[in-house]
């Protein structure tokens, strides 16, 4: 009997609720009438409609740091666009949906943004999310741009069939390979290279086919590449085998961790050639593991606020946001949207179709984390990547190459 | 390069064989492989770690407590598993796989207690070697090998030369008889952990400061093992030579066929070994033991 008289009372409240927000909600959309009428009479001008711009990024959960760092780069950078005219006389409204960097959260913001009228999505930062994302972004037929995500399956499928929709800021892996051969030619005047590489691992292999590529085309020598694992801790072995043939730089891609044993090794063998390595080698801990055997060695990493250019909008992120110093993934956002923007302008007109020719065909764009051209057989950017060295104990930014 | 292979073999051979006497220690007494070895080395690491980075104290003094750590650990283990299975005179099979349980624990307890990351001591000898022609040999590697040598020596001592290792051969002999002769057994087990800890814990920070410290650092023990039935279980010496070799055959594997068949031949070698001479290269008649 109480509980009948419980639910009688629930439901009154309920109803007498339901009611209560009606009001609150009818009072609303008046007043929102009224908002958006204001201006339009004041300036006598039809209001534009803005062009929709969508993000997905994590916005919750442990990589949250990234995804809201992008979505941040992206309202601040909507902010400067705004500021200056938008995009065709249009203003941008950016939208960011979280995708949890989870691959199912990410595809459904997706599409949420796609029903909410995006004419293009940025995001995510993981291969993980973007692969299931190119599947559904070719059916929807709305370009996808992948930040960070540097798997080549983000943009090609497993076939080497194109995904048209969807493309991608940073370069993939094996591309900083590219870059390390033209720099070691180039500016350190290496003749010679061996290479140890990881047997197990796909990054490891796809840093090496491009490095060798690279060198060779360019004339020079590659004396060896020796095979290890990981986790085999003792790489003594094949390192005696690089040893005798003394060479001028030996390329390292690996994780920091057997970097770290891989270099301080090598130094006990009597081993002095510059060590080269990829974004694996992109960790402090390196440094306490081996900064002394790695003195003077060079590495690459995705460009990021190192570079100077990077500083106005640096500044201005950090005044926007009371403080908050900016992840790299800040400057994605910023990238993807003057991207968008330049890709629109060149088109002429607001069109999705040709919105994603102008991404499959930019050469040249001038973002913060360098210049982009797009491989249209691949959609992958052709692009500086930053060179650090490790000296005195620190990694010290070197500068943007291009190979 | 011959000659370097051979240098690089013996240096990974000295850590296998520290670990590798300590399995032939227990082996020989019990008769039963102690899975949870490998572990004890890994706490040992951590302690001398942490005593050294969190707790600043002099290196030397953070091996001490390393080493009699890793030593109390091990005979902790005894104590809460081993100690009660023989008690109940359960079958040896349950000793071992009360070691296995105990081994899964503490890699756990590790990951969850210091995280899953790669820790490495500070360098305490500068990363360097000693020049012989064009042969070059690690500072760190002549240490830890003239380390090994000494404890393998007075390990020998311990049990040809003293009232100790007379009781302790009695004991492996035959538990019954060496106890009605008046030989606290269960003593004298106790100080057989201990020792074997102490090895353990030796090896532990050698391997830690040669590579890093990591929770799954204990598997290295397997290699231990294999050399341990390569040279003959329960045979400290067999354990010392099987180290060595599983040693060379890795690097010399590793320099002059594949990298990836390292493993593989280790393996099949146990597998043949275990086929054609199941005593090992100096083991002991091994019927009833796991």
């Amino acid at each position: 009997m109480r509980e009948m008289k419980g639910d009688k009372n629930r439901m009154k409240s309920f109803s007498k609720r339901l009611s209560l927000l009606l009001v609150v909600l009818l009072a609303v959309s008046m007043l929102a009438g009224c908002a958006s009428e204001a201006p339009a009479a004041e300036t006598g001008e039809p209001a534009v409609e803005p062009i929709v711009i969508g993000y997905v990024g994590a916005l919750s959960g442990e990589t949250a740091v990234w995804g809201q760092a992008g979505m941040n780069g992206m309202e601040l950078t909507a902010k400067e666009i705004n500021d200056a005219g938008g995009i065709l006389g249009r203003p941008i409204e950016v939208i960011g949906l979280d995708g949890k960097g989870d691959p199912i959260d990410s595809v459904n913001a997706y599409k949420k943004l796609v029903s909410q009228g995006a004419i293009a999505v940025v995001g995510t930062n993981f291969s993980s999310c973007n692969i299931p994302m190119a599947a559904v972004a070719d059916q929807m037929e709305v370009p996808a741009i992948a930040t960070a995500a540097s798997n080549p399956l983000v943009t090609v499928d497993e076939n080497g069939n194109l995904h048209p929709y969807s493309f991608r800021i940073g370069f993939i892996d094996p591309f900083q390979g590219r870059v390390l051969a033209a720099f070691a030619m180039d500016e350190l005047d290496a003749k010679n290279a061996a290479v140890i590489m990881d047997l197990n691992s796909d990054y490891s292999a796809g840093v090496t086919e491009f490095f060798v590529e690279g060198f060779e085309a360019k004339g020079g020598e590659i004396l060896t590449i020796v095979e290890a694992q990981s986790g085999q801790n003792d790489f003594r072995a094949q390192l005696s085998k690089i040893a005798p043939l003394d060479p001028d730089v030996i390329l390292v891609p690996w994780i920091y961790k057997d970097v770290a044993l891989i270099a301080n090794q090598a130094r006990e063998l009597g081993i002095d050639a510059i060590f080269l390595g990829a974004d694996g080698w992109d960790s402090k801990e390196l440094i306490t593991m081996a900064g002394a055997s790695l003195e003077g060695c060079y590495y690459t990493s995705q460009p990021s606020f190192a570079n100077p250019v990077t500083k106005p909008f640096y500044d201005a992120y950090v005044e926007m946001f009371d403080g908050l110093v900016p992840e790299t993934e800040a400057l994605f956002g910023h990238d993807g949207l003057y991207w968008i923007k330049d890709a629109i302008e060149r088109a002429g007109e607001v069109d999705i179709a040709k919105l994603r020719d102008e991404l499959e065909t930019t050469t040249g764009f001038a973002g913060l984390l360098g210049d982009l051209t797009v491989d249209p057989a691949t959609h992958n950017p052709d692009k500086s990547v930053s060179v650090y060295q490790i000296k005195d104990m620190t990694q010290t930014f070197v500068g943007d190459f291009r190979p | 390069m011959l000659l370097q292979q051979l240098i690089n073999g013996i240096s990974v051979g000295g850590i296998y064989a520290l670990l590798a006497t300590g399995y032939a220690l227990i082996y020989s007494l019990l008769g039963f492989s102690n899975w949870a070895h490998g572990e004890v080395a890994m706490l040992g690491a951590y302690i001398g770690i942490l005593s050294v980075t969190a707790l600043q104290m002099p290196f030397i003094f953070a091996v001490i407590l390393a080493v009699v750590g890793a030593g109390f650990i091990s005979v902790f283990n005894e104590k809460i598993a081993y100690k009660r299975i023989r008690d109940n005179n359960s079958p040896t099979m349950f000793l071992m796989i009360a070691a296995m349980g105990l081994s899964t624990t503490f890699q756990n307890l590790a990951i969850v207690v210091f995280g899953p990351k790669f820790k490495m001591y500070p360098q305490i000898l500068p990363v360097g070697a000693v020049k012989i022609g064009s042969l070059s040999v690690g500072l760190l590697d002549l240490v830890s090998l003239g380390i090994a040598i000494v404890a393998i020596i007075g390990l020998e001592y311990l049990i040809t030369k003293t009232k100790f290792g007379l009781a302790v051969k009695a004991a492996s002999s035959n538990m019954g008889t060496a106890s009605l002769l008046g030989i606290n057994v269960d003593k004298y087990i106790m100080l057989v952990f201990f020792l074997a800890g102490t090895l353990a814990g030796i090896s532990g920070i050698l391997y830690g400061m040669k590579y890093t410290v990591y929770p799954q650092l204990g598997n290295v023990a397997l290699k231990a093992f294999i050399a341990s039935v390569f040279g003959g279980l329960g045979s400290v010496q067999g354990a010392i030579v099987g180290a060595m070799s599983i040693g060379l055959l890795e690097t010399l594997v590793s320099a002059y066929i594949h990298s990836g068949l390292r493993d593989l031949i280790t393996f099949i070698l146990l597998i043949a070994i275990l086929l054609v001479r199941p005593t090992g290269l100096m083991g002991k008649d091994i019927q009833d033991k796991a």
